[in-house]
This record gives C-alpha cells, structure tokens and sequence, in this order.
C-alpha cells in the first residue's frame, strides 16, 4: 500500500492517489509514547522527533508534525511564562500586550533564528525530515497575522481592539504580525517543511461575519501569503468554519489546500475550490472520544463518501484531544484506509 | 418611538457596531426615555430577540455574541445608576473557568448578557480550582455555578466540573447549587456536558442567559419542595 509522499505527490498534479490521505494532528500524544510529561517532552527536539516517528509506526497515518505548541510564538516574541498541562497543550502564561502602548514596543526579531525559541523549530523540521527520508511529508504550524494577537493580548482583548478600538493602533500591530508570520514560514520552508498549515481561526465564519472578512481579514491574509508566497501552504480553519468564506479565502490566499472544521460543508467545499486545491475534510474529534467502532466507521465513510469522489481530497482531524484512546484512533485510521480506497 | 429605538439598537449589536448602539441610546435618553424604559424595553427585549435569533441563525458569530454583551452590560450598568427604585435583581451566579484553563473569553460574553438581564454575576475569573467554585458560590449565595471550558481537557478533566459537581454534593448543595458549563468542547459534543456531572448546558454566551433562568426556576422548585 501507498503511504505519505507516494499519495500526495499525484495529487498535487491532479492525479488521483491510491487511497485518500490520512492526516492525523498528533502533537502531545508523543509525550505518551516516551513515556515523559507533556513539559518534559517539548523540553528537547529530539524528545518529538522520536514522538512523530513512533506514532505515525503505530497508527499509519500519511504525515509527521514538525511542531511544538502554539505558545511558543509568544515566547519567540518575548512572553516570559508558558504554562504547562498534564493531559493538554500547553498556554500562554504571559500576555506581552497589555494595554495599547505595548504594541510599539513589540518587536519582530532581524533574523528569526537568532531566537533560541524559533531556531530550535526549524531543527526540528531539519530532524524529523532526515527522519522521514522522504516518505511521510513532515508538516509545520504557522498562526496566521490575523489570529496571532490572540497570543499576544488575549482573545476579548484583541476582539475588542479589532471591533471597537483603533484602526491605527490595529493596523500597526497587525503589520508587525504579518512580518513576523513571513519569516517564520520563508524559515520553515528553506528547513524542509513539505506542508504549513496557517491557522486563522479569527478569520473563521465562527468569529467573524463576511463583510468583517471582506474589511478586516483579507488584506493581511494577502499579506502574508505574497510576502512569503503561497507554496506549501495548506489554508486552516484552526476550529473555525471556512468553507462559508472559502471563494473570499481562495481570492486573498491561493493556498495549495484548504482544511476544513468537521461543521464546514465538504461537497460545497469542493465544487467552490475545484481544481484550485486540495479539500481536507475533518472528523469531529471531540467526539471521536466517546463514539462506539460503529459510530466511528459511519462517521469517517460519511466523510469519504462526500470528499472522496474525483479525487483532490485529504481525510483529516482536528486538535486531537490528548486522552483519545488508541483503540479509537486505530478504528478511525483503518476505515479511512478503507473507505478512503479508489 | 421606544420600539423603533428597540429595532435601531437590536440592528447595531446584530451588526457589531458598537458605536451606533450607543448612539441609538443616547438619543433615546435625549428625546425623553427614562433609564428604566432604556433597560426593560430596549436592552432586555433586544438580548431576547437575539436569543431567538442565534438560534435559528447558524451563521452567528462569536464577533456578534461578544459586542451585544458587552454593550448591552455596560448601558445598563449606567442606567442602573439613575434608576429611581433600584430593581429587584433575578439572581445570582458565580462564573469563571476551570483549572489549567486562562480563555475567559465566554465567561466574559455569559456574564456580560446576565448582568444586563439584572442578574447578581460574580466574576471569579481564570484557572480556579473546584474547591473555590463551591466555596465561592457559598459566601456569594449564587444558586448556579457557570464553568466555562475552551479546551477538552479542561472540560472534562477531574478538576473541572466533574469535582466541583462532586463537592456540591458532597456538601449536600446540589439543589441549592446547580451547575452550568459552556465553551468549545460542548459545542463539538452536546451530550458532554451530561458526563461531566452539570445540570445544563449553554452552546453560546447569548443563550446562556435562557438556561440559567431555567436553572433558577429548578432551584426554586426544588428547595421550596
């Protein structure tokens, strides 16, 4: 059977694969596999290079994750505290907006690698990439402009400088995201990243209505998609719905693939994206918990029974809950090998 | 004039316009109505009338949710102030999210629409544990505790409404006290709320305000009985 880069590579010139890919979003989990503290394994690269690979030996998904948690943006631009868990990613301890002054204070870094706590993410992509030898594509985690002050002021606080505050001191925070989201993909693409998921969960049908896309949202996702260019890009809802904003998305981005909330619409997805991209259809993962081996094959054959015909589709999930059990995962990944078959 | 003044706020909420909102109010206490009028004709009804809304409307957003709350608050903290009677207040409810959790941005639309609706909210904030829940909701007199959880593990973790459900029983308050969650996780499972021992549910901010108001009649019910 076909496995990873042997799938997608086809697909990408507009071929169909053996079987429809499988994309598992595994990033604590590994810390299960080692054995260690969800703290403890983040702490060293190598720690996720041999979580990635374990996982994807067990569960036989079609990529790997060069990634550490979303909280470490906040660090690379100057948040002090990181707050671990023990069952779930870790969250910013230390918000470096508090009030509007300190957006001038905000500094994006020259050279991006100078930060030890950006630098460390690119050799993880240089690692789990001599890892995969070009079988699994190994995938990186950008946060898009647009959603990234929720990193950094706090999500009302930054809802309520986006729909109520000032346009000036808006623009020029969102500016200084967007150079930053630049850098970081132009360094993880010349690491090796084979995909970059950009999430932009703000910019979802879930946060904002279309006319807010329309003024608000679209010229910064153009932004950072023309400052850093727009291959390898995979368009991430981040939990939010896209398919509702898709057309407006593929004007503003012309990402290779867009991936969609397991709520988003995937046959509309895929007649509004046509030969423009790759659609990746989510399972509800949150209930991926609870759902009996039947419940669960129903789910992911619905799923392929919409996405799966003419090809261009990629099966997927979303932040996968730390505590899903194995077994399930294994039910999930054999039906979707399964059903995903052409 | 109060239902056109009604429709025109109702509009500017729906549209995230703060600013119009304000406006419309303004103008209204300008051409003669009273405070009260302001919170029982316009605020309240508008907050009802989105209820029905959300929930018929499947593209509402968060945007929509988050402005209407905390306009509607902050008016009617103001016209409180000039309130001739002060009013009898619905009751009273703790909010703030579990353990491990700092996303405060529900609890902040939840309590924003109950203090609107003259509800006694205290704020308790982020990352509290299960015994402080209880023991706040005691000295506060609430009758519902609201937990608000973005992640799963927070949700459904032992030291999120699971314990704090046990604690209320363990202290014989579980009619005194009922439990309420909302947040993400609840959104991707309706029934999740039912296996971390709460009483109900919220799947948004708005609505909230009509399942804690369900809660309260429950409470009623039960202690009179």
């Amino acid at each position: 059977m076909k496995h990873g880069l042997e799938l997608l590579e086809p697909m990408f010139q507009g071929k169909l694969p053996e079987r429809v890919p499988v994309i598992l979003n595994l990033f604590e989990q590994g810390a299960n596999e080692l054995n260690l503290s969800i703290e403890e394994y983040y702490s060293d690269v190598d720690h996720i290079v041999e979580g990635q690979v374990r996982m994807a030996e067990k569960f036989g998904h079609d990529n790997l994750w060069a990634t550490f948690y979303a909280a470490i943006d906040a660090e690379t631009l100057g948040s002090k505290k990181t707050i671990f868990s023990d069952d779930g990613p870790p969250n910013v301890g230390q918000l470096i907006i508090r009030q509007y002054a300190d957006v001038d204070e905000l500094t994006i870094p020259g050279n991006i690698n100078d930060s030890p706590f950006f630098s460390k993410q690119t050799e993880l992509v240089k690692k789990l990439k001599k890892k995969a030898a070009g079988r699994l594509p190994v995938c990186a985690y950008v946060v898009a402009s647009f959603s990234l002050p929720v990193l950094l002021m706090g999500i009302d606080r930054w809802l309520t400088l986006l729909l109520t505050g000032s346009s000036v001191i808006r623009e020029a925070l969102l500016a200084k995201c967007s150079e930053f989201v630049i850098k970081k993909i132009m360094a993880l693409r010349e690491a090796g990243a084979d995909m970059i998921a950009y999430a932009n969960p703000i910019a979802s049908a879930t946060f904002i209505k279309a006319h807010q896309f329309d003024k608000l949202a679209a010229k910064w996702i153009s932004s950072d998609f023309k400052g850093a260019g727009s291959r390898n890009l995979v368009y991430f809802g981040g939990g939010g719905k896209i398919e509702p904003f898709l057309e407006r998305i593929i004007d503003s981005s012309d990402a290779g693939a867009y991936y969609l909330n397991p709520f988003d619409d995937i046959v509309s997805a895929k007649v509004k994206v046509g030969p423009r991209g790759l659609v990746t259809g989510a399972i509800n993962d949150i209930k991926l918990m609870s759902w009996s081996s039947g419940q669960i094959r129903a789910e992911v054959k619905q799923i392929m029974d919409k996405g799966k015909p003419n090809g261009g589709f990629l099966f997927g999930t979303q932040m996968m809950p730390y505590k899903i059990s194995d077994k399930n995962i294994h039910i999930m990944v054999k039906a979707a090998h399964e059903y995903g078959r052409y | 004039m109060i239902n056109q003044y009604l429709e025109d706020y109702y509009n500017a909420v729906y549209d995230t316009n703060r600013n119009e909102a304000f406006r419309v109010i303004d103008e209204a206490l300008a051409k003669g109505v009273q405070p009260e009028e302001v919170v029982f004709k316009i605020i309240v009804p508008a907050i009802d009338k989105m209820i029905n809304a959300l929930t018929t409307d499947l593209d509402a957003t968060i945007s929509q949710h988050f402005i209407a709350s905390q306009v509607a608050e902050e008016i009617t903290e103001k016209m409180l102030a000039r309130f001739k009677i002060k009013p009898g207040m619905e009751g009273r409810v703790i909010i703030g999210t579990p353990l491990g959790d700092f996303h405060g941005l529900g609890k902040k639309i939840v309590a924003g629409c109950l203090r609107a609706n003259l509800f006694m909210v205290e704020d308790i904030g982020l990352n509290i544990s299960p015994e402080v829940f209880v023991d706040k909701a005691e000295s506060f007199g609430a009758q519902v505790i609201g937990i608000s959880s973005m992640m799963i593990h927070t949700a459904t973790g032992e030291n999120g409404p699971k314990m704090v459900k046990k604690i209320l029983i363990q202290r014989g308050l579980e009619n005194k006290i009922k439990l309420v969650v909302g947040g993400a996780p609840y959104r991707f499972d309706s029934d999740l709320y039912k296996e971390v021992g709460a009483d109900a549910y919220a799947d948004n901010g708005i609505t909230a305000t009509k399942v804690i108001r369900e809660l309260l009649g429950e409470v009623k019910n039960e202690t009179r009985a």
